[in-house]
């Protein structure tokens, strides 16, 4: 075991697939030489070469494309879009190409491609470093979508979606790569070494996809969210006072529908908490697949907390993003009697 | 050994759940078929429920005072049946089918007014219930335990926003299981603190005087009472009820007035049945009897009960002296079933020689009018300028002003009064047009 932030422990998860596997190649802009502008490649391209870590151009498409083809070809890329907000010009080659291929070949050709991207705001990063795009690409079928919150999962869920033969959209809150974050920016920052999850194991270890951890036992409600807001989450449920059950979704593709509805039907209250906004968000099927499943156990409607309907905003950051006030407003309103 | 779940069976028309009075077994005891094993109370009447198999008690379900709704596991047995039949069910005489918790049930007889069991009187008579037909607003949650438990929602009047049935709202076993409570609810169960030392005793409102409060503030709340004091000289009505019961045969009760007075209001109500009639304030229909079904408000050990001298109009003088000592006494004793306690059509209330100068007798809903004797006392009166001593007996009467109009109310006390003042009236054929 080590004390390992997020940079460190996905670092790690890199540097042992690039040992254990010489199909495994990185990618991305500024990942090479530069280290990556989180430092997450730092030093594995002095270590294993820039025929394996490779720095790019800045153009989102052709990483993605040149991932697709690699990978077809036998290699198992893992490509750095060094913003999620700058997805967008890979989007057409993720769904339109990568995610169909199996499909598309009907099984003759996969794409084992893993694509890693900082996401979720909270950094002063305005509307062009903050962004939360991650139901964009759960709605993309043929795609698994992963987001971890701490540091060892980071790392083991990392491996699993680098050995995974299909393509894992691989979210980082980048806001939680230093240290858990419970919302309230005025608080000095809490490294991950004093974090329980801060503890790696430094060797090679897997997570499943499709597996949701319960961070908190709780019986009077379920909180269901993922990334930056689990910290939050747990931080709104303390302040409160109420005996919340609070679960870390993780992997958002496939889904944990067993460990969420079975939560949900023992308590009968649920709120469902992302940073991205809410509209068409992945909040909203949650709140649909809960409804599906534990309807007969619901005492009251499923609340969601999101961001706010706009693009994330360069000012009043604090006033968008869905800290533990708005969070508690969501637990007091289902925790109404019924 | 097998197991054997007793559920609350249906224990009359309409029952839709039954108070727990007294268990008279425990987990652990062994009790044989047709013991009796818990006393249960639908609206006003106690029922002993006897063990429908012999075996060993394993489980019982509501605490007195806990409500169980009908078809809902009452007490687990343990047979020493051949093994086979996993878990065999009593199914209760007349098991509820589940009802989608919006379906109202069809409107029985007696059901919606008479139903006064708890918060499942008839919500709608207030009008502050959904409205007949409108969709139940609960949580899904609450749907299911109603449904689980045999529960018609659309009886139970919701205490929350916009009428919403809570949880609290339902039958507290029904509650019971399930989820977690919500922040803030108040855990119930009062301990009794009337050990020695403390200055206060907590006595649960449950059983009898529950219902009795629910009723009387449903009644009170609903109706508005009009008042009417009349003073009757029954001088002579006391004249003939001594004469009579001089008559007596050698052990027979004595005549008291009531049997007496009875057969007046039938004679009055002839000519005021707008006065002797049953409010359906679901289907906003007055139900006039032709049949008198005379309420007797009694005094028991329990509180007061108001058990039911029926067809009190085919009844003669004696026949009703033996009906009204009949069912008060079943209703002292405790042992008045259900239909004895119901179905009253008017009701007299009297206290007796307690009977006072006047009262303000609160109505029996769903009728429209309560008779009320006080006290017969002899008093100085004027009669043709001479004072004179007659015996005066007044009478306090309440009617439903929203369907008797206070001429009309005033109009039958008048009647009443004339046949108690010549009571051989009361025993005599109408006047004819010849």
């Amino acid at each position: 075991m080590a004390s390992m932030n997020m940079i460190q422990a996905l670092n790690s998860a890199m540097d042992i697939m690039l040992r254990k596997d010489p199909a495994v190649v990185l990618m991305g802009e500024d990942i090479g030489y530069f280290g990556g502008v989180f430092r997450t490649t730092d030093g594995l391209q002095r270590k294993y070469g820039a025929h394996r870590v490779l720095d790019t151009p800045i153009a989102e498409g052709g990483i993605v494309a040149a991932a697709i083809g690699m990978a077809v070809n036998g290699l198992r890329p893992v490509a750095e879009i060094q913003f999620a907000d700058y997805i967008y010009p890979g989007f057409d080659q993720i769904a339109s190409e990568l995610a169909r291929l199996r499909y598309r070949t009907a099984g003759e050709f996969f794409a084992p491609v893993t694509i890693r991207t900082p996401c979720g705001g909270g950094i002063r990063g305005g509307q062009t470093h903050s962004q939360s795009p991650e139901g964009i690409f759960t709605h993309v079928s043929g795609l698994k979508v992963v987001m971890p919150s701490n540091p060892y999962d980071a790392k083991g869920l990392l491996i699993t979606s680098i050995e995974d033969d299909d393509p894992v959209v691989f979210f980082e809150p980048k806001r939680l790569y230093n240290g858990p974050f419970d919302g309230d920016p005025g608080k000095p920052a809490v490294p991950w070494s004093s974090h329980p999850k801060g503890q790696v194991e430094e060797g090679y270890y897997t997570l499943p996809l499709g597996v949701a951890e319960v961070v908190r036992p709780g019986s009077q409600l379920t909180i269901v969210t993922y990334g930056t807001m689990v910290f939050v989450a747990l931080a709104a449920a303390a302040a409160l006072g109420v005996d919340a059950e609070i679960i870390d979704v993780r992997s958002l593709v496939p889904l944990d529908v067993d460990t969420i509805c079975s939560s949900v039907r023992r308590t009968g209250r649920c709120v469902v908490a992302h940073e991205a906004t809410r509209f068409s968000g992945f909040g909203a099927e949650l709140v649909a697949v809960i409804q599906e499943e534990c309807f007969w156990d619901l005492e009251a409607p499923i609340q969601r907390v999101t961001g706010w309907d706009t693009p994330y905003p360069h000012a009043f950051e604090w006033e968008y993003f869905p800290g533990q006030a708005r969070v508690a407003t969501a637990v007091k309103a289902v925790m109404e009697p019924a | 050994m097998t197991r054997f779940v007793f559920k609350m069976p249906d224990l009359g028309e309409g029952t839709v759940e039954a108070e727990i009075v007294a268990w008279h077994t425990a987990p652990g005891a062994v009790v044989s078929e047709d013991q009796v094993i818990v006393e249960v109370m639908t609206d006003k009447a106690a029922v002993e429920v006897p063990a429908p198999v012999s075996g060993r008690v394993v489980s019982i379900t509501g605490a007195p005072g806990d409500k169980v709704a009908v078809g809902s596991p009452l007490i687990v047995f343990e047979t020493s049946a051949e093994p086979g039949a996993d878990t065999p069910t009593a199914a209760p005489a007349v098991a509820p089918e589940t009802v989608a918790p919006e379906t109202v049930a069809p409107e029985a007889e007696a059901a919606a007014p008479a139903a006064g069991a708890g918060r499942a009187a008839a919500a709608s008579d207030q009008g502050t219930g959904p409205a007949r037909g409108a969709r139940v607003m609960t949580s899904p949650a609450n749907r299911r335990r109603a449904r689980e438990a045999g529960i018609d929602l659309a009886r139970i009047a919701g205490s929350g926003p916009g009428g919403r049935i809570l949880r609290t709202d339902l039958p507290a076993d029904t509650a019971a299981g399930g989820t977690a409570t919500a922040v803030g609810t108040v855990a119930g169960g009062a301990a009794s603190r009337a050990a020695g030392g403390e200055l206060t005793s907590e006595i649960k409102v449950i059983g009898v005087r529950r219902l009795i409060a629910e009723r009387m503030s449903e009644a009170k709340r609903t109706i508005p009472h009009f008042a009417y004091v009349e003073e009757v000289d029954v001088t002579e009505l006391e004249s003939l009820r001594q004469h009579l019961n001089t008559q007596l045969p050698p052990g027979a009760a004595a005549l008291t007035y009531l049997p007496l007075i009875i057969p007046a209001l039938v004679r009055a109500l002839e000519a005021f049945p707008q006065c002797n009639v049953l409010h359906d304030a679901a289907r906003g229909v007055l139900v006039r009897h032709r049949a008198v079904h005379v309420g007797v408000a009694t005094q028991t050990p329990d509180g007061l009960k108001v058990p039911v001298v029926r067809n009190a109009q085919a009844l003669d003088l004696w026949e009703l002296a033996a009906a009204v000592r009949r069912v008060t006494e079943r209703a002292r004793s405790n042992q008045a079933t259900r239909e004895e306690l119901t179905g009253s059509t008017i009701t007299i209330t009297s206290l007796g020689k307690l009977g006072g100068i006047a009262s303000t007798p609160i109505i029996n809903a769903p009728e429209v009018a309560i008779i009320g004797l006080n006290k017969a006392v002899e008093r100085p009166v004027v009669r043709q300028g001479a004072v004179v001593v007659r015996r005066i007996m007044n009478l306090s009467s309440s009617f439903d002003h929203r369907f008797v109009d206070g001429y009309d109310a005033a109009a039958m006390i008048q009647a009443l009064k004339e046949l108690l003042e010549h009571p051989a009236a009361i025993f005599l054929p109408k006047a004819k047009v010849p």
